[in-house]
């Protein structure tokens, strides 16, 4: 990933947000024990971890991140970070990092961030925190224990210099017009910006208007399968910007319903299971930092394989056309007969219908009923043993 | 002002006797807020040229980093390059090594 690539070495590598980069580095060389934490506000996107690991490693920290799933319970917070504190330790200097502090507010906190606040009272070690907002009530007591730093979204033009370098070093190009649009989409968001154009460099098409749009399910799934290359389906993957759990299921529908060997079946339902491990994982512990796995995980569906076709059910349409048609025909010939006998239409296809169908094969029983039926009663007739 | 008003720009009150510019049918603004903000060239320390921006309709420059990249600069040589070696000299924190 070229997110990944081309992350900033060193703090004065980053673009913008100049002075908060500067107040940072203040107050790293004036740190002593009893210095009020740091929390870093602002939009994602634009350096706060990417800074707080930059610092870690210019000030010689072993920096210990954390993120708001490690520190919703006092017990848990208290599990990792009581050694850490503690006056003797096997770390080296340590420095704390909580990423998205923010996050532990609410129904999943189970006296995380009282237990936060007491440690961040009396700090032994750099503590540095991040978060994206800080109205909830949870983050007015955090911040009434920190230093706060501000981080603005990236001026759009800073975003191009910077963008036009990385596509420099890479070799690539990107139209005028595709250039302003990544930065408009990105809407301030490095890391999106930079994803969004390794996306339309890549992989996905010609950089045409269509690019920049969301493509829905089933032109992704299609695309998916029709692609010229690993790089192309990942474009059309990163594209298809839908529920996780949503583009799980659409591909396990399309793989299921398809015309598929047992070999090449199995393959792709041992790739989709570990995908829905993965999914099921984030959702346990609410680690919505692993979701970028997902796609790396999806992608080892990629083979161009005209076989499969986007299907939003789960089951092969000759069944589906059969529960919808025939279960019509069956619903209305056991309503004419629940009449009949003075039984409910549920009662009589669950209890009566076998026997009836039965009788007839055997030829003990003829009735008397309109010739629409009598498809559906030959049918039913040959699966009854 | 004769009249107390709200800025339309801020959505502050201005008193009766503060300076305030008034148009009729669009409104009453401060002083200050009708001065036209914009960001500075991080490298010639100039004005960065927002009116004039390509991206004009999508920079909030209340909400943006304060300093950009003037469109002269931007199309110099090596523009990332002449960005950092400003920055490094306006703000000499950023050299240190610990």
């Amino acid at each position: 990933m070229w997110s990944e690539k081309h992350r900033p070495q060193n703090i004065s590598d980053m673009v913008g947000n100049e002075e908060s980069r500067s107040a940072i580095i203040e107050w790293f060389t004036k740190w002593k024990k009893g210095t009020k934490p740091l929390l870093l506000i602002g939009p994602p996107g634009i350096g706060k971890t990417t800074i707080a690991y930059l610092t870690a490693k210019q000030f010689g920290y072993d920096l210990i991140g954390l993120n708001a799933s490690d520190v919703r319970s006092k017990s848990r917070i208290n599990e990792i970070l009581s050694p850490v504190l503690g006056n003797i330790t096997i770390l080296g200097s340590p420095m704390i990092f909580v990423d998205e502090v923010d996050g532990i507010h609410g129904r999943g906190d189970y006296g995380g961030a009282e237990a936060l606040i007491q440690i961040l009272k009396e700090p032994t070690i750099p503590i540095v925190l991040a978060a994206n907002s800080d109205t909830s009530d949870k983050m007015k007591s955090i911040k009434k224990v920190v230093k706060i730093i501000s981080f603005k979204p990236i001026p759009p033009r800073l975003m191009r210099v910077y963008l036009e370098n990385i596509l420099k070093k890479e070799t690539a190009k990107l139209s005028p017009g595709a250039l302003i649009k990544v930065i408009d989409k990105s809407k301030g968001d490095i890391r999106s910006m930079i994803n969004l154009a390794q996306s339309l460099v890549t992989g996905f098409n010609p950089q045409t208007e269509k690019s920049f749009e969301r493509i829905n399910i089933e032109d992704g799934i299609n695309a998916f399968f029709k692609a010229n290359s690993i790089d192309e389906a990942r474009g059309v993957l990163y594209a298809m910007q839908i529920e996780p759990k949503q583009k799980i299921d659409a591909f396990y529908s399309s793989i299921i319903t398809s015309n598929l060997d047992s070999n090449s079946l199995a393959k792709y339902l041992e790739i989709i299971s570990r995908a829905d491990v993965l999914y099921g994982k984030i959702m346990k512990t609410q680690n919505w930092r692993l979701l970028r796995y997902l796609n790396e995980t999806l992608i080892e569906l990629y083979q161009k394989d005209d076989r499969i076709r986007y299907t939003r059910y789960n089951l092969s349409w000759p069944l589906l056309n059969r529960i919808r048609w025939d279960g019509r025909k069956i619903k209305s010939l056991s309503s004419i007969m629940a009449k009949k006998l003075h039984l409910s239409t549920s009662s009589f296809s669950a209890i009566c219908l076998p026997y009836v169908l039965f009788c007839i094969k055997n030829k003990k029983l003829e009735l008397e009923l309109e010739e629409t039926f009598g498809d559906i009663i030959e049918k039913e007739i040959e699966l009854v043993k | 002002m004769k009249f107390p008003g709200t800025c339309i720009i801020c959505d502050e009150k201005i008193k009766v006797n503060e300076i305030g510019l008034w148009a009729k049918g669009l409104g009453v603004k401060h002083e200050k807020c009708s001065q036209i903000k914009e960001l500075r060239c991080a490298i010639c320390n100039g004005s960065a040229g927002c009116q004039s921006c390509e991206f004009r309709d999508i920079c909030d420059i209340e909400k943006v980093s304060p300093l950009c990249i003037c469109k002269k600069c931007s199309e110099e040589k090596n523009p990332y390059d002449s960005y950092q070696k400003s920055i490094k000299k306006k703000l000499p924190l950023l050299n240190v090594k610990p």
